[in-house]
């Protein structure tokens, strides 16, 4: 017998049981997908682009959120005109910065202290002297930093360790900063160089050797640091009039990538927008609070590193540094970077760190380690690494989900230790992160990475991804092993340009690529050519009055920062093999 | 009840709810072979292309007569040696506009003297018109202008003398 319509059609108990559970798992499949964390409507369209562009350039490029029309944020509030300003007075609660749990108040009497004390006992004039900080990240750093800034002394500060000859032969300070461990070799480097006839002013952290106090040359003074806080402690304190914004409080030496060794000149100014860049990297719904702990694997004698540092006291936040920020070591090994440097933040009595400012070497060691301890459990990791890869090519990670609680916080734990559970942001910076590195990244520690492009000459990122962004543009056929993860826009205070374009290219459509150049109020004047050799008149406080304009300038203030990039059609930067 | 799944519906409400099963608790991982050019297509797009810029490009009256406009093209004036792209104001300075005589050319003296009549225009092949007859309002009033158009329109380009480019 042919089956007929009703016989096709007949339904049973069955049938509503099987339609029941279709319909659940059909509404548990529309609605239950993971929303993402920032629309991609929003991502579409993440620089403000000028109408107009010059033959030979790209448009002028910024921010979506600053405007092409709108003045730059140089200030995180408006009420911070200079360094000082940055520690608040309205903030009560301590906070331990390394191993000093300490108030704002507090730190600003010792800072107080130490500028008079210093300028009693060191014979330093205001806007006259400058001295040279080489201090590995202490809390130290931090208070000579302010204190000599108040008294508008400017500080040099090295990039690096092996920039310490050239930097006094060239320039050589009214006094120097250093630690214990690091006199000796200083002596050694001041006697050779036979300078021992010079005065020389040294202030000490911490208790030199009888030895090496022994081995003091005549015109050679030493202070310790101790010492100069009591003395400045017991006296009324030395007012100087207050720096202009527009003044230079510090010279960071870097050396370029060609080896030559740079200087640059950090006003207040440079400063506080590079510290108000840094505030905006974070959305709203997770902004700096003084809840939270930063660690940072930037050393401060580099602007990008004194931008995060200077941002943490703003914010009221503990900090600490990895142990491979310290520049000047006794021993010559250099540290790895690694997941042990990581940890050694943690050594400090800090509170378990919430955000880390890392490189990339370190974001590398750190997922690998994670995914591999992941990969124990084999069977739960398929489907856990299934799960959180289709839920980020939907815009949406959390350290809240169920794979986490099965497979990676406990992956986390064994490589981090129990602070595992309380990192909320990695920024990645001072180096280029490989495009495969970035969603295993947001795997592994499913909380927003975000890229960054720094460099010596800029406070604070160049360039800094959207905090919520989770977008992987590694196609099937694309090598993403070679290429370097997308580092979004310009950041609030900055525009950039491209010089060196192709303009044909580009007017068919293709993507601009070229030379970076920037401008904007966290860039900082390049020290030229004559004087980076001589020491004559090379700081003056006032910058206006300074004659040669820097040789990294061009006109109309753009600063070359060698780096060669490409602006993607979503108004991110990318940079170029 | 036996379990009988021979009926079609039943079938077919099964197989539904296998294959959605396994899109939930498999779901698929693999990159797109191409970047999605809409929101839509997915989380990880790139728009089409670039915003559009215009190349900032230096004109004489000659190369600069072709865009008035009357082809649906660019329309630009230039005002004291700087050129503006005014396709914005079509109905302004399109063919069938007020100002239509303006496009394309030199408009310097007649925004200076407040006039749109053709004796305002320099003709193409001759020098550009030097302004040395107005009087100071009437080259204050010109640089009105010129703060006019940089707000509202964009600056493409300068205009130089014909042999100069």
């Amino acid at each position: 017998m042919a089956p007929s319509i009703s016989d096709l059609l007949v339904t049973d108990d069955l049938t509503i049981l099987l339609g029941l559970i279709a319909g659940t798992v059909f509404l548990l499949r529309t609605f239950y997908r993971p929303q993402p964390l920032v629309h991609p409507i929003l991502l579409g369209r993440q620089s403000e682009v000028a109408k107009v562009r010059n033959p030979g350039e790209s448009a002028v490029y910024r921010n979506y959120g600053t405007g092409l029309m709108n003045r730059f944020p140089l200030r995180p509030h408006k009420d911070v005109q200079v360094l000082t300003d940055l520690v608040r007075s309205d903030m009560e609660a301590p906070r331990t910065l390394w191993d000093t749990k300490i108030t704002n108040a507090a730190l600003q009497d010792r800072v107080a202290s130490f500028g008079t004390g210093l300028l009693r006992l060191a014979d330093l004039q205001s806007q006259e002297s400058n001295v040279l900080l080489l201090l590995n990240d202490c809390i130290e750093f931090l208070i000579a930093d302010l204190a000599l800034s108040s008294h508008s002394i400017p500080s040099m500060t090295l990039a690096a360790a092996n920039l310490l000859s050239p930097v006094l032969d060239t320039h050589p300070p009214s006094a120097i900063i250093t630690h214990a461990e690091f006199l000796p070799t200083l002596l050694e480097l001041i006697y050779d160089a036979g300078e021992e006839g010079r005065h020389h002013t040294i202030v000490v952290v911490g208790e030199p050797s009888s030895r090496v106090m022994a081995s003091v040359a005549s015109k050679v003074k030493v202070l310790l640091w101790t010492d100069v806080e009591r003395e400045g402690f017991k006296v009324p304190k030395i007012m100087t009039p207050l720096p202009k914004p527009s003044d230079v409080f510090s010279v960071s030496f870097f050396a370029d990538n060609t080896g030559h060794v740079q200087g640059t000149q950090i006003t207040h100014t440079n400063l506080t927008a590079g510290v108000a860049a840094i505030h905006a990297l974070f959305p709203v719904s997770a902004l700096l609070s003084s809840l939270d702990t930063i660690v940072s694997s930037h050393s401060l004698g580099g602007t990008y590193g004194r931008a995060v540092a200077y941002a943490a006291i703003f914010e009221g936040t503990s900090f600490s540094t990895t142990e491979s920020s310290k520049l000047f070591r006794v021993d010559e090994g250099t540290v790895k970077q690694d997941v042990v440097d990581v940890l050694s933040a943690q050594l400090y009595s800090i509170p378990s760190a919430t955000i880390l400012f890392l490189k990339p070497t370190h974001l590398d060691a750190l997922v690998d380690a994670i995914l591999r301890e992941a990969k124990k459990s084999f069977l739960l990791n398929a489907f856990a690494w299934r799960h959180k890869i289709s839920g980020i090519s939907e815009g949406f990670v959390s350290r809240d989900t169920l794979w986490d609680r099965l497979v990676y916080d406990a992956a986390r734990a064994n490589v981090i230790g129990e602070g595992a559970g309380t990192v909320r942001a990695v920024i990645v910076g001072g180096g280029l992160l490989p495009a495969n590195l970035l969603t295993p990244a947001r795997v592994a520690l499913s909380c927003p990475i975000i890229n960054t492009l720094t460099h010596p000459a800029v406070v604070g990122p160049v360039f800094a991804l959207h905090a919520l962004d989770l977008q992987d543009f590694s196609t099937v056929e694309e090598d993403s092993a070679k290429s370097f993860a997308p580092v979004g826009p310009p950041t609030v205070s900055i525009e950039v340009k491209l010089l060196g374009v192709d303009d044909s290219a580009v007017e068919d459509g293709a993507d601009p690529s070229g030379t970076l150049v920037v401008r904007g109020p966290p860039v900082t004047k390049q020290l030229s050519g004559e004087e980076l050799e001589t020491p004559s008149g090379y700081v003056n406080i006032r910058t206006g009055e300074s004659v040669s304009s820097g040789n990294g300038d061009d006109e109309d203030g753009w600063t070359n920062l060698g780096v060669k990039i490409r602006v993607l059609t979503n108004g991110a930067f990318r940079v170029v093999v | 009840m036996a379990f009988d799944v021979g009926t079609p519906i039943n079938t077919a409400l099964l197989l539904f709810i296998i294959y959605s099963v396994q899109k939930i608790v498999f779901p698929s991982t693999s990159p797109p072979k191409e970047i999605p050019n809409e929101f839509r297509s997915g989380y990880s797009w790139l728009p089409k292309s670039h915003q559009p810029t215009v190349l900032f490009k230096t004109y004489t009256p000659k190369t600069l007569e072709p865009f008035h406009g009357k082809d649906n093209g660019r329309i630009l004036l230039a005002i004291n040696g700087i050129v503006f792209d005014v396709t914005a104001g079509r109905s302004f300075y399109g063919p069938n506009g007020m100002y239509g005589n303006f496009a394309g050319r030199d408009a310097s003296r007649g925004m200076a003297k407040q006039s749109f009549d053709i004796e305002m225009l320099t003709p193409i092949d001759q020098p550009l018109d030097k302004l040395a007859d107005l009087q100071q309002d009437e080259i204050e009033n010109m640089k009105g202008w010129v703060e006019h158009f940089s707000n509202k329109y964009i600056i493409c380009g300068k205009l130089v003398e014909n042999n100069a480019a």
